[in-house]
């Protein structure tokens, strides 16, 4: 499953519907809000796009490590600390495909999906900064 | 000729979720989000630097597809489209 939803999910069910023939290592990413003195964290996405893309990064994951299953599940819309953020789900053979999956799924999603953060504070609000982002701009 | 322009995040804030707007022929990417922005000088100025080029972190999107901002000016608008402008992403 490849969803931005404001519902949380059942990780558990998730994981038990991910083991398949071949299944030797599930591996589960789970981001959550941090109490980072803030109330609530508010997410955003350009939906449409930011599915498109998570579809794409699952695809070339299970390409490039031979996964035999991929969930990503984004939130977005108000949460309360603790509360799930993201659910990366990777099914594969053996724990290196998994771990390795895991990992690229993850960066590819900080790295270029359109999903932000506001972090919610008694004070107002603050969008946390992109690692990655950037227009660039040619050098040639 | 109709386009849609879409805000996110921080620009959102400034500018609303989306802007519809009639255009005329041969605008480019660049010249359609000045035309569209100026009118709030605030806004303008987060997204523009004081040379009217794109600020570096701003992120482009024609009909999904990432634009570098150095082909802004080369890229261009045509009815129908959707453009997005937005901040660096930050999911996760």
């Amino acid at each position: 499953m490849i969803s931005i939803q404001t519902e949380d999910v059942d990780i558990g069910a998730l994981i038990n519907a991910s083991k398949r023939y071949g299944t030797g290592a599930v591996v589960v990413f789970n981001g959550v809000v941090r109490d980072d003195d803030i109330t609530e964290m508010e997410l955003e996405a350009y939906e449409d796009v930011a599915t498109q893309e998570l579809a794409l990064i699952a695809k070339d994951a299970t390409e490039q490590f031979r996964l035999l299953h991929v969930d990503i599940i984004h939130r977005i819309g108000r949460l309360k600390v603790g509360e799930n953020i993201l659910i990366i789900v990777v099914a594969a053979g053996h724990r290196e495909e998994a771990y390795a999956g895991s990992r690229f799924i993850i960066e590819g999603i900080k790295a270029g999906v359109p999903i932000w953060k506001k972090e919610l504070t008694k004070e107002g609000g603050r969008w946390v900064p992109g690692e990655h982002g950037h227009g660039t701009r040619k050098t040639s | 000729m109709t386009v849609r322009i879409r805000f996110f995040a921080g620009f959102r804030e400034l500018f609303g979720a989306d802007i519809v707007t009639d255009m005329s022929a041969g605008m480019t990417l660049i010249s359609l989000v000045t035309t569209q922005t100026k009118k709030n000088p605030v806004g303008y100025a987060a997204i523009f630097d004081e040379k009217g080029a794109f600020r570096e972190f701003v992120i482009l999107m024609k009909n999904s597809k990432r634009i570098d901002i150095a082909d802004a000016a080369i890229t261009p608008v045509s009815d129908g489209d959707e453009i997005a402008v937005f901040p660096p992403v930050a999911g996760g």
